[in-house]
C-alpha cells in the first residue's frame, strides 16, 4: 500500500489526529469514492467536506445552472458563477480545494435511464436533491447496485439525515411512500434558511467517511430530525418494512 | 388503550406541545391514524408519513394498545 506523502502527511494532519481515522483510515478514504446528487444546498458542503477530508474520487451530478436565488446557501457557487453549470462551477473550486481529489462533473439530471450505471461507479450515493421524484430512482438504483445511501432533506429552518443501507436496513420508500402532495410546500413558499442544508450536509458528510473507514454508529434505523428554531434534535426509529414495494419481500 | 404519539417539523402548532416529545393518548379501539389527525385538526395533507413502531402505516391503520406514532411533514428541499 502507497504511504502518505510528507505533504499528504501534513495536509491531513487534524484527520490522523482523530483516532477511529489515523493513517490507514486516511489511506483508505484517498482510495474511496462518493457520489453527490445535487450541486446545490446539500451538495455544496457535502462535496466540500468530503474532498477536504481526502476522499479520493468525488463525482458531482446536477443539470441545472447557477442563479441568484442559490448563493445564499449554495455555498460552491460565487457571483461570478451565475448562468455557469453548476457542476463546472462547484469543480473548480472544489480542484482547487485538493487537488488530491479526482472530481468528476456528471453535467445531467439523474434519471431513471442513467441512474444505476452512475451509481455502480461509485462506494456510496450522497442524497443532495431537492425533489421526491429523483430521491425514489435514486432509491432504486443504491437498491439495485447495493450502494449505500446517505439521505436529507431540509425545509425553512427543520431538516433529516438517514443513512440506507440496502437491505440491512430501511430503504427511503420504507419511510416515505409516496411523493409529497403537489400542494405541500416547498422551499420557494416556506424559505430555508442557508445553514440549514449546510447542518444536514455536514451530517451526511460524517457519515459517509463513518461509512467508508467501517466507524462508529451509522444513522441506519433511525432517522435523525433536528429543528434549528428549537435546537432540537431527535432520532426517530424507523424500520425495514417486508411490504416496501422497493426493497419489500417479492 | 393508550399510545404514544410524537409529531415533528411544525405539526406540534396543532397540539401545542413540544417539538417530538413524546403525547400520551387515550384512544378507543379501531381508532385510526385518520381519527388522530382529526381529533387534533391536523390536516391528513400535512402529514408526509406516518411511522407506527418504526414502520409506515397508511392513515386507515387501526391503532393497537401500546402503539408509538411518530408523524411528520413534507420536507423535501435541498
Amino acid at each position: 500500500m502507497v504511504d502518505l506523502s510528507p505533504l499528504q502527511e501534513k495536509r491531513y494532519h487534524r484527520n490522523i489526529q482523530v483516532p477511529c481515522v489515523g493513517v490507514e483510515g486516511q489511506k483508505k478514504l484517498l482510495r474511496s469514492s462518493a457520489l453527490v446528487v445535487g450541486a446545490g444546498g446539500l451538495g455544496s458542503p457535502a462535496a466540500y467536506y468530503l474532498v477536504a477530508a481526502g476522499i479520493g474520487r468525488l463525482g458531482l451530478a446536477d443539470g441545472d445552472v447557477v442563479d441568484l436565488t442559490n448563493l445564499q446557501r449554495q455555498i460552491l457557487h460565487f457571483t461570478p458563477d451565475l448562468g455557469r453549470p453548476k457542476v463546472e462551477s462547484a469543480t473548480d473550486k472544489l480542484r482547487a480545494l485538493n487537488p488530491d481529489c479526482e472530481v468528476v462533473p456528471h453535467n445531467f439530471v439523474v434519471t431513471a435511464e442513467n441512474a444505476t450505471q452512475l451509481v455502480a461507479q461509485y462506494d456510496l450515493v450522497i442524497d443532495a436533491t431537492d425533489n421526491f421524484a429523483a430521491r425514489f430512482v435514486l432509491n432504486k438504483a443504491c437498491l439495485e447496485t447495493r450502494r449505500p445511501f446517505i439521505h436529507a432533506a431540509v425545509l425553512s429552518m427543520a431538516g433529516r439525515v438517514m443513512t440506507m443501507l440496502p437491505y440491512e436496513g430501511p430503504c427511503l420508500r420504507c419511510v416515505f411512500r409516496e411523493p409529497p402532495s403537489l400542494s405541500a410546500k416547498t422551499t420557494f413558499e416556506l424559505g430555508v434558511l442557508g445553514a440549514i442544508p449546510g447542518l444536514a450536509a455536514c451530517l451526511q458528510a460524517t457519515e459517509a467517511i463513518k461509512y467508508l473507514l467501517g466507524q462508529g454508529e451509522l444513522l441506519v434505523n433511525r432517522m435523525l430530525i433536528f429543528d434549528g428554531l428549537s435546537m432540537t434534535f431527535e432520532t426517530a426509529e424507523v424500520r425495514r418494512d417486508p411490504e416496501c414495494p422497493d426493497c419489500g419481500t417479492p | 388503550m393508550l399510545i404514544e404519539l410524537r409529531v415533528y417539523t411544525g405539526l406540534e402548532r396543532y397540539l401545542g406541545t413540544r417539538y417530538g416529545e413524546k403525547i400520551p393518548v387515550t384512544i378507543d379501539r379501531s381508532t385510526t391514524i385518520r381519527d388522530l389527525l382529526a381529533r387534533y385538526s391536523i390536516p391528513a395533507s400535512e402529514v408526509s408519513a406516518a411511522l407506527v413502531n418504526g414502520l409506515h402505516k397508511s392513515l386507515d391503520y387501526c391503532l393497537q394498545d401500546g402503539d408509538r406514532v411518530s408523524l411528520f411533514p413534507p420536507v423535501g428541499g435541498g
